[in-house]
């Protein structure tokens, strides 16, 4: 039985470092794969169409790296959230503050990625 | 395919949207309202009760939400942007950061509903319970005028 202590401390380490990580990995382009819905596959690792062909047929084959964001910020948050539950129980208060405090501030981070949409 | 699973994705955040505000008011409402007023009743429901459906729901939505993302990205998009809705695009760039970071914090917000001790980490929820009603009412608006692109506003 894990004790409800460790099971707060992984789960509000959790929220915080996926926040944080998810912006990081939006910012630096850190997907742990990339999907090409049109050709329905999936490369590990972060990859550009016009990598591969030329940017003018970059529309027949849109990458996505949204579900690579998610999955990389996932895993990092994971191995936090685990050191997290390992941890004392003094520091409760600070993965409190953070789950608290991260995400809104990830979201405003977020809405400062998109504002290139709004100046097109 | 893709509009049956739009239509299932539609229809569970139509229940997810009014857990979570049903909640959300539950928590934040001040207590003093009259019992007998709309508001009073619509505050009065066992706010707790609510945490497991609604993680239930946003993890559903979030799933379905995930899967009409490939075929919008092939068959909606590239529409889109020829037609220069670029504003729509970043409003939905911001609906697909907001809901990742909202499960995020799910486990969080389950843990703080989970127990009969309401004193503890009642900031802490009542924080989250507004988080994440925000996240899904922004979704909910966001996806609507999505769907609704090629009559809206034109």
């Amino acid at each position: 039985m894990i004790p409800a202590s460790a099971v707060r401390r992984f789960t509000f380490a959790f929220g915080a470092a996926f926040a944080l990580f998810y912006v990081v990995a939006r910012l630096r382009g850190l997907a742990l794969f990339t999907v090409y819905p049109a050709q329905s596959i999936v490369l590990l690792g972060m990859h550009r169409s016009r990598d591969f062909a030329d940017p003018v047929l970059d529309f027949l084959a849109p990458e996505m790296y949204w579900y690579g964001w998610t999955a990389s910020a996932a895993v990092c948050a994971l191995v936090i959230g685990l050191i997290a539950g390992l941890l004392p129980d003094r520091l409760n208060w600070f993965w409190a503050w953070c789950v608290w405090i991260i995400p809104p501030m990830a979201m405003a981070a977020c809405i400062y990625l998109t504002i290139p949409w709004f100046r097109l | 395919m893709a509009t049956t699973l739009l239509i299932l994705h539609g229809l569970v955040a139509v229940a997810l949207i009014g857990a979570i505000t049903h909640q959300a008011l539950a928590t934040c409402a001040p207590p003093n309202a009259k019992p007998n007023s709309f508001f009073g009743r619509f505050r009065a429901i066992p706010a707790a009760g609510f945490a497991n459906a609604i993680v239930l729901l946003y993890l559903t939505s979030w799933l379905l939400g995930a899967v009409v993302y490939l075929y919008f990205k092939v068959d909606i998009q590239p529409t889109l942007e020829r037609d220069r809705h670029w504003h729509a695009m970043g409003f939905l760039d911001l609906k697909e950061d907001f809901v990742v970071i909202g499960l995020g914090v799910l486990p969080a917000y389950w843990f703080c509903w989970r127990g009969t001790d309401n004193s503890q980490h009642h900031h802490l929820r009542a924080a989250l319970t507004i988080l994440l009603a925000f996240i899904v009412w922004w979704s909910f608006i966001v996806g609507h005028v999505m769907n609704d692109i090629r009559g809206f506003g034109s």
